[in-house]
Parts: structure tokens; sequence; C-alpha cells
């Protein structure tokens, strides 16, 4: 048993019990508590770095029941999530004890984000599929505890609601994946000694079970997998959960759903990469498509919020496509591809966690007024937030230099080279969405920025709003170093996580200025219209185009107003009228039952003599029982 | 099969594998003699406790196992072991709650608990029926005496019918052994390899099962066990449906299993329609009653419909040594071992209520009075309905598992039907528990006596769902019932 693998997980847990029962008397030490078992954390992590040096993989594993097994499992691809997971919730929990420091119910709070962590850092390091998914479902429930955290307000109880019932749809087909490969995995030779769903064995025998199950049967099995995937990583159309989202604390949303949780689902894909690289074309290709039409219809949607969490809550949504249709060129690039997807992964996770936060500085100063119409000329109440804020959307821009443009347009030089090496029209789809997802991804950032920083204020709330203390601002400033820096790393860490990764080669150079290109024309378009007061002056209201991306091109509508009110609610009523009917019959039986035990009750009289009767009469019939049917 | 390797052993040093036995008499007569000197009872009961303690230490370590004596009368092996240990822990349970009924003469209760348990730890390791016989009935007399301690008249009815029905039970017992010796040839229960199926056998078959089928209380010898449950002390009732009933128990699988080897399709029908009448009378009797303690009684015999269900499995197959038999007998064995901390704790946990009879109603509003009290009963009462996080979950689990390992899954589906039942009249009680306040101004006895044993068998309950991990090595023990 290696222990400290198995503490990156443990440490939270034990955080989370002592947060709450500790933080119930004495709720300033509630945040303490969980900031130390998160460090705990990385410190474990970084130590398991070190044995992961020296020792390769780590599987440490016991049965678990029947034939599944349970234990951690930890090779490149987990230490750099756990590390990265750790670390960036260590920044949060710190800028959270200044988010939240008169919030009263702090310490349940602390409890729930530390037990969060404790899930996530699970998930990381879990070596089964069965414990994954355990681990899955305990960062949604707290997902769905957190987004609820002010439940007092209406909006929020209903958008944790939503969260919980649309990513249980992708968890459902996860579910059922799961139980697709385990059943056609019966009678495996490779099986060995092996449980079926043991991630080690999985990634190391795709191929040969790939051969046994059939390509097809695989490929099913990792559609289902990226269904999963999808209600997790809020991909279209499972992406409607995300925005609403935004109505817990802003920390949760840095922390939940914008660096870790949501990342789950790409790190599923990435984790089990090799069951999709063996199968059938399709479940590659599926991934590439969803990843990079969730970008750029994230990004326009995206355009027509005003709200800055919703902004970023869209932001986020079409990264993770990126990120997911980095994965997917797998189909042409192997496990590089996953080294493209999982750098973004890293990167987004900084510089997201940074936006969310100097989003949640101003939100405080300004006492949670969200609409980006109403601020205005921030940048000189409140110079440090709002420098921050800058370095986050440079990085998110992927402006040069900063980690977002080493780690995006390499995806989207990549998808170049895809469509170069098939030369179809359905290989050339992913390479325009993603770069057209940088021009949205430019216009949507800066027109929320502009409209934050400059100009003047436009509300009495933004004209006396000031910059928080410098030391709540630490853990952000750690952040905006990484945004700035990480880049530097990106070799090393493709080989990190691959060895034979490299760089997309042979890309013309127009084709490597598009993105760029889009930059330059994004800024200057969105500095003319919300850098002055232009935007004001403009009147779409009335075009149907605005309407359609204003009513997020109606998808909640769908959701909420035609499958669930119109469709599902008049079913479940139909159902009840059934139910009522055949729960009349059931309890009848119920009623029935109690009276034969009244029955049997009068049969138990206390008269002792009765009791033998009874007695030699059922024994009798028994035996006569017996022997008749011995006869037969 | 079994990994012991048997030794048959002779002579005088087959004395020294009795040291536990001899130890745990001798202890008992010195208590006997206390009590002329008037000793306290609390240290009489302390006495006991540890001495049960030592009892079961010497016997775990002492047991010469795969040593057989007396030509196969006793046979030590890991199998009788476990359980003696079982029911050593379950004399040991109730040793300091019954200071709560005790008035007078409590040497007699200790002495007698100890001389009981001599008798069970013997009957563990019996394999052969006339020692079986004697052990049982020196269980039997012991428990006779210990549920007539107590001072009220339902007490002592009680106590009278156990004790008629019981001498009724030796009486068929006797009969069923006359007869089976008539059958084979012999008093010893070992696999028999040809198949006979002759009238004395099924005679036998029949008289012992109502024999011994009493004191596990199964349908139609139940009918004693709700009147004495009800009169006796709680302490008495947890020993009596705890312990005495894992006793008949182990007694039942050795004598149905092996002695019945021949006849494994006699056996086999046999049990189907017992447990199947077991678990439903016990259940929906259960249903429609609010006195507590009857309640328990019968959800005691619903449990003891779940129990013989393993000799269902075991005997379908015909195949002692298949897979499927060793779970059904490790899922059995796993069920004795949480059911007598599920079981015996819920009786003891009725001590709260200073009422002679407990009525439901009498425990309204104790989550209000001791909230870590009313959690502890209410996980005992979910392990009873089997749900999951107990040890309760796990023991009917792995019961109904080796029921569809076996394939009688329409057997598992009236098992499972049946859970569902009782899931009622349990969460009855917890509904009273923690929804209602408390009626009038009941005080309850919220003394050490009566709550450290309750969160004891809570805690154990919950820990026991990790033994799962365990499990396995209860299947290798379990093969050891063959001898």
């Amino acid at each position: 048993m290696y222990w400290p693998g198995w503490f990156i997980f443990i440490s939270p847990l034990i955080g989370f019990v002592l947060s709450y029962g500790i933080g119930r008397k004495r709720r300033n030490l509630a945040g303490i508590i969980a900031s130390l078992s998160i460090l705990g954390s990385l410190i474990a992590s970084l130590v398991t770095f070190l044995q992961v040096q020296s020792s390769g993989a780590i599987y440490n594993h016991f049965q678990w029941f029947y034939n599944i097994n349970a234990g951690i499992y930890i090779d490149h691809l987990s230490l750099v999530m756990a590390i990265m997971v750790s670390f960036v919730s260590l920044m949060i929990h710190l800028f959270a004890m200044y988010y939240m420091k008169d919030d009263p119910n702090r310490h349940i709070y602390f409890a729930e984000t530390a037990l969060f962590t404790a899930g996530m850092l699970g998930l990381v390091v879990a070596s089964n599929l069965v414990l994954f998914f355990l681990f899955w479902e305990l960062v949604g429930l707290c997902s769905y505890l957190l987004i609820g955290f002010w439940f007092f307000k209406p909006n929020a109880a209903s958008a944790a609601k939503k969260a919980f019932i649309v990513t249980r749809v992708g968890d459902l087909l996860f579910l059922v994946g799961m139980a697709l490969l385990y059943e056609s995995l019966t009678g495996f030779t490779g099986l060995g000694s092996n449980s079926p769903l043991s991630i080690p064995f999985l990634i190391t025998n795709a191929s040969a079970i790939s051969a046994y199950v059939g390509k097809a049967t695989l490929g099913i099995v990792a559609v289902l997998f990226l269904a999963g995937a999808a209600g997790k990583s809020s991909q279209f159309p499972l992406h409607v959960w995300i925005p609403d989202a935004m109505e817990g604390p802003t920390t949760v949303s840095a922390l939940i759903h914008a660096a870790t949780m949501v990342t789950a689902g790409v790190y599923l894909v990435a984790r089990v990469f090799n069951l999709f690289y063996f199968s059938a074309d399709f479940a590659l290709y599926s991934v590439v498509i969803l990843g990079s039409f969730t970008a750029i219809f994230a990004g326009i949607v995206g355009l027509f919020v005003n709200d800055i969490k919703r902004i970023l809550a869209y932001s986020t949504i079409s990264q993770i496509g990126y990120m997911l249709s980095a994965i997917g060129l797998g189909g042409l690039f192997g496990y590089t591809g996953v080294s493209y997807g999982m750098f973004h992964l890293v990167v987004h996770a900084v510089f997201k966690a940074l936006l969310f936060m100097s989003a949640g500085a101003i939100l405080i100063a300004l006492m949670d007024l969200r609409d980006t119409r109403l601020m205005g000329g921030l940048w000189k109440k409140m110079p440090l937030t709002i420098t921050l804020l800058f370095i986050g959307s440079l990085a998110l821009v992927a402006f040069p230099l900063t980690s977002g443009y080493f780690s995006k347009d390499t995806i989207i030089d990549a998808s170049w080279v895809y469509y170069a090496h098939y030369g179809t029209v359905e290989s050339f789809l992913p390479w325009l969405f993603l770069s057209l997802g940088a021009l949205m991804t430019t216009l949507y950032t800066f027109r929320m920025f502009f409209r934050v920083a400059l100009g003047k204020p436009r509300s009495h709330l933004a004209e006396h709003s000031k910059d928080p203390s410098i030391f709540a601002l630490i853990p952000l400033f750690v952040l905006a170093f990484g945004s700035l820096t990480l880049g530097l790393i990106q070799t090393p860490f493709y080989n990190y996580i691959y060895s034979g990764s490299s760089l997309p080669t042979a890309v013309p150079f127009n084709i490597r200025m598009v993105p760029l290109a889009f930059l330059a024309i994004g800024i200057v378009v969105t500095y003319a219209i919300y850098g002055t007061d232009l935007w004001k002056k403009l009147d779409f209201s009335r075009n149907p185009l605005y309407k359609l991306g204003k009513n997020k091109f109606y998808l909640d509508y769908l959701f909420t107003n035609i499958l669930a009110e119109r469709a599902i609610v008049p079913l479940a009523a139909g159902f009840t009228l059934f139910e009522n009917r055949y729960n009349r019959s059931v309890e009848k039986t119920g009623s029935e039952a109690l009276k034969l035990g009244d029955i049997f009750r009068k049969i138990q009289n206390g008269v002792i003599e009765n009791y033998f009767i009874i007695l030699i009469m059922g024994i009798s019939l028994i035996f006569i029982i017996i022997e008749l049917v011995g006869v037969f | 099969m079994s990994s012991e390797i048997l030794v048959t052993s002779t002579g005088l040093h087959a004395l020294s594998y009795f040291i536990p036995v001899i130890f745990l008499s001798l202890v008992g007569f010195i208590i006997l003699a206390m009590g002329t000197r008037n000793t306290g009872k609390s240290i009489m009961s302390w006495i006991t406790f540890f001495t049960l303690a030592v009892g079961g230490v010497l016997t775990y370590l002492l047991t010469p196992i795969g040593t057989s004596i007396f030509g196969g009368t006793l046979v030590f092996n890991s199998f009788g072991l476990y359980f003696a240990l079982i029911m050593i822990i379950s004399s040991m349970f109730i040793c300091y709650p019954a200071l709560k009924g005790l008035t007078a003469k409590s040497e007699i209760f200790y002495a007698t608990l100890l001389f009981v348990t001599v008798g069970m730890i013997l009957a563990a390791f019996s394999y052969n029926l006339i020692t079986l016989f004697i052990s049982f009935e020196a269980v039997s007399i012991g428990t006779y005496v210990l549920a007539s301690f107590g001072k009220s008249r339902r007490n002592l009815e009680g106590t009278v019918k156990y004790f008629f029905t019981g001498t009724i039970a030796t009486a068929f017992i006797l009969l069923g052994s006359s007869f089976f010796y008539l059958g084979t040839g012999t008093f010893n229960l070992s696999i028999l390899a040809t198949s006979i199926a002759t009238p004395e056998i099924s005679l036998a078959l029949i008289f012992l099962i109502v024999g011994f089928g009493f004191k596990l209380a199964i349908f139609p010898m139940h009918q004693w066990a709700i009147d004495t449950y009800d009169g006796a002390e709680n302490s008495v009732s947890a020993f009596l449906s705890a312990g005495s009933k894992v006793l008949a128990y182990v007694v039942i699988l050795k004598v149905f299993l092996l002695g019945f080897s021949s006849d494994f399709k006699d056996v086999y029908y046999l049990f189907v329609i017992l447990s199947i009448l077991t678990m439903t009378y016990g259940n929906i009797s259960a249903l429609s009653q609010n006195n507590l303690k009857r309640l328990l009684a019968y959800s005691s015999v619903a449990q003891a419909g779940y129990l013989i269900l393993v000799l269902a499995v075991v005997s379908s197959t015909g195949n002692i040594t298949s897979g499927v038999a060793s779970l059904a007998i490790a899922s059995g064995m796993f069920y004795s071992l949480v059911y007598i901390f599920m079981k015996g704790g819920s009786f003891i946990a009725l001590n709260s209520v200073n009422h002679e009879s407990v009525e439901l109603a009498d425990v309204s509003g104790l989550a209000k009075k001791s909230p870590a009290l009313a959690v502890s009963f209410a996980i005992l009462l979910l392990a009873l309905a089997g749900i999951p996080l107990t040890g309760g979950f796990f023991a009917k689990y792995l019961l109904f598992l080796s029921l569809i390992e076996g394939g009688l899954w329409w057997l598992a589906v009236i098992a499972i039907l049946n859970s569902a039942i009782s899931v009622f009249y349990y969460f009855r009680v917890i509904m009273y528990m923690f929804g209602r306040n408390p009626v009038g101004d009941q005080e309850f006895d919220l003394t050490r006596s009566v709550k450290v044993p309750v969160y004891a068998s809570a805690t154990i309950t919950v820990v026991l769902s990790l033994m799962i991990l365990w499990f396995p090595a209860v299947i290798n023990i379990a093969s050891g019932l063959f001898g």
C-alpha cells in the first residue's frame, strides 16, 4: 500500500468532518481547517509525483465486491489532475476565507467544499470505473449542495435542482455505458484475474478488448461515456445547467463550475482514451465534433448575456469544448491529442479560477450587482482587481505569449492538420468551428471587460467600489502569475503526459495567423463598440437573430417549457392518475395484510393447548405435503 | 473441501481439550458459593463477564483445530469454533444489562448463564445426536431458569409455557433420534454415501425438526416464543432470541445437512415450505402488533425463516462441496453473527422503558430525551430490516445472493418481498421514536446499563458491514461444517 496516494483524497475527507465539527462552535476555524486539509492533499500529490518519477505508475487495490476492485491508480495523467485540483482548490479556499467571511453558515460551506475536493481527488485517483462513478456522483451532490448554498434565494434553489436533474441525464447514460461494457466483457479470456472495469486493465488491453467485443459495440460504449462527460462537463445540449449554477457563491463557481468538476468529463474521456481510440471511428469523431460545436455555440450565446458570471460560465462551456475537441483529434494524433487537451484543461483551470475570483472581488465591492451594463469605470476605482481580471481575460482570449495562447492555438493548429490529413468536408468543420470560436471568445471577453473597466461608473454602487485588501488577493496574484507563465512548460508538459507528443507541424503560416487575426479584429471591434459609449445607442432588440441568441437558441425554453412542462409534467400527471387507481389496490393489499395479521394474533391466544393443536396439525400437513411431493 | 485434516485423538490427554469448558463451570460454582456470602450483584456480573471473555479467549487458543475425539462424537473445527465464539459473545452481551431486572438470587442467574454457555460450546463441537441432545438439553434447562427471573405473573406464565413446550420438544428429539438410529444404524452425524429414504428416515426428519425447531421458533413451533419473549426480562429475551437461537441454528445445520445428506430431496421440500411459512407468518403478524416486545418477537420468528433458507439452498444443490453450498452456509454464519447484535441490542434497548409490558407508544419521543439512544436503536432496527450501510444489509444480501446463485430465484423473490413487508413495522417503531412527543410525563431509564450495550451493538452492527471484506475467510470456514 502506498499511503500518500490514498492520503490525497482522504485528507480533505478528514477536513470535511473536522471543519464541520469544529466549525459548529468556532466558525472562523472552519476555513483554516479546510484549507489545511487541502494543503495536505497538495503535499501528498507532490510526494506521489516524486514517487511516480522513481517507480512508475502506482496501482493499489483490493477486492471490493464480486469481481469489482477498488483502489487507487496514479499515473502521469491522474497526477497532473491531482496537482491541478489540489492547487487550484487551495487557492480558491484561501480566497473563500475572505469572500465568505460574513456568512453565518460558513462552516457548512467549507465542509462542503472540502467534501467536494475529496470527491474530485478521489475521482482522479480511482482505479476502477465503479469507484470513479461513486466519486463522480459525490461531486455531483456537492455541486448541488453548493449551488443551493444560499437556498433562501429562490433562483439558487431552482438552479441547484436544474443542475442536479440535467447532469443526471448524462450520469444515467454513463452508467448504462459501464453496464454495457461490463456485460460485453464476460467471457473475455484476456481478463485473467483483473476486475473487468478496472481502469489500468481497460487502458492497457484496449485493443484486445476491441477485438473481443467488436469495434461498433465499443464505439457505443464510448459514446455513452461521452454522454456522461457531456452532462458533467456541460457540453451541448446538456450545458443548460451551468449558467443557472452561477447563483451559488462565486468561489463555488470558480472551484466547481470553472476549474475542477466540469473538467471531470474531459478527464473521463482522457482516462479511457484508449477505449475511444480502438473503437469505431465515429466515437472519436463525435468527441471532436461535439467539442468544437459546443465551443462556437456557447461562444455565440455568450455574446448576448449581460451578467458577468454568466458570461464567464458560457466561456467555460466553450473552453471545455476546446479540450474535448483536442482529445477527439486524437483519432489522428493518438495520445498526443490527450496531451493537448489536458494542457488546455490545466491552463484553463488557472486562468478561469482567476477570472471568477476577480469577478467575485468585484461582486463583493458591488454588493452582488452582476449586470455589466451597470458597472463601468472600475479600472480607476479598483485598479488591482481589474488588472487581475485583465490578465485573466488576456489568457482567455489566447493573447500571444500568455498561457492560453500556447494551449489553445496549438489545438486550433492541430485541427488544421486534421483537415489536411483527411481533406474531407466533415474534417474541415472542427477547424472552422474552433477558429471562429476564437473570434467569439475575443468578442464576448472584451465586451465584458470593456464594459466593466472603461467608461464612467453607471451606477451608484460602481461609483463607490474599492479594492479588497491586498492579503485577500494573494491567491489571485499566484494564479495571475500562472496565467502568464504556464506557457513556458508547454513542451515538457506534453511529454510528461505522453512521451511521444509533439507540436503540430506543417501548418501554413497563413492558417496559423487566422486566430491571431480574429483576435485583433475582435479587440478592435469590441473597443469601438464597448470601449466607447456606442453600444448604448445600438438597439437590436427587434432583430430576429438577436432574439434567437438572447433566448439562448431556445434550448432552455425547449427543455423547461416544452419538455418538462408540456411533456413530462402531463405524463407524470397521467401516471399519477393511473397510480391512484393502482394505489388503491396496493393499499387494499396492505390493509388486508394487516387484517391477516390480526387473525394470526387471535391464533396466538395464550392457551397452550391450542398451541399444541396447531403444532400437530401444521407439522402433519407439512409432512403430508412433503411425502406427496416426494411421490411425484 | 475442508482444508483441515482430521486427527483422531484418544486417551486421557483429550481432557485437556475441555479446559475452557471446565474453567467456565468452575467459575459457575464459585459464583454460586459467593451467593451464600451475599456478594453484590454487580460484582458477580463483572466476574461473569470477564470469565466469559477469558473463556472465549481460551476456547479460541486451546481448541485443537482438526481433531476428532471419542470416535467422531466431538469434532473440533473452525466452523464449530466460530459458532462457539458467537454464542459466548451473546452470553457476555447480557451480563451487564441483566442487572436491571435482578432483584434476588442473582448468583443463580449468573451461574446458570455460565452453565448454559458450557452447553452451547459443547453443542457447537458435537457431531453426534446423543451429545447434541445432552448439550442442547443443558441449554434448555438453563434457559428455563433464566426466563423465570423477574417478578410478575406474566413472566411466570411465559416461563411455564416455555417449559411445557420445551419438554415436548425434548420428547420429539428423543423419538426422532431413535428413528434416526433405526434408519441409519448410528448416532454419529457424517455424510452418507448412499441415498436412503426409508420411512424411518422420513419420520426422523419430521420429529427432529419439531424438536429442534422449537428453539429456533420456526412455524408452527413458534408460539411459545411470542409469549415467553414478551414475558421474560428484556435481557433474557435478548439471550433467548439471540444466543439460544444461534445454538438451535447450528444444531439444525448439522443435523439436517449431515445426518440427512442421504435424503436431501425431503430436506429441501421441508425447508422451503418451513422458511416461506415462517417468514411470511412472522412478518405479517408483526404488522398490526402494537406491543413492542411482541413485535420484536414476531420479527425474530421472521428472521428464523431467513436463516433456514440456507438449508433450502444447500439441499437443493445436493452437492455439499459446491461453491454455492459454501456461499450459502457462509452467509448463514455471517447472518448469525450480525443477528446476535441486532436482535440482542434491540431487546436490550427496551430496557429504557420503565413498564412491564412495552407498547409502541411507550417509546414515542425517545429521540427527544436521548437522541443517541434513539439513533442507536434505529440503526439496529434498520439492520433488522436490511437497510444498506448496516451489517444487516450485507447479511441479507449475501443470503439472497446465495439463493440466486443456487437457482432458487423465486424463493429469493419471496424473501425479498418479505423483507419489504418487514420495513413497514420497523419504520413504524422509528416513526414513534422520532416523530412523536412523549406520552404524559413518561420517564425513560437512561442509565448506563441500558445505553452502553445498545451503543455497542449499534456500533458493531455498522462496523460489521466492513467485515464484508473478511467474508472470503468465512467461506473457507464454512466447509468445516461437514467434519
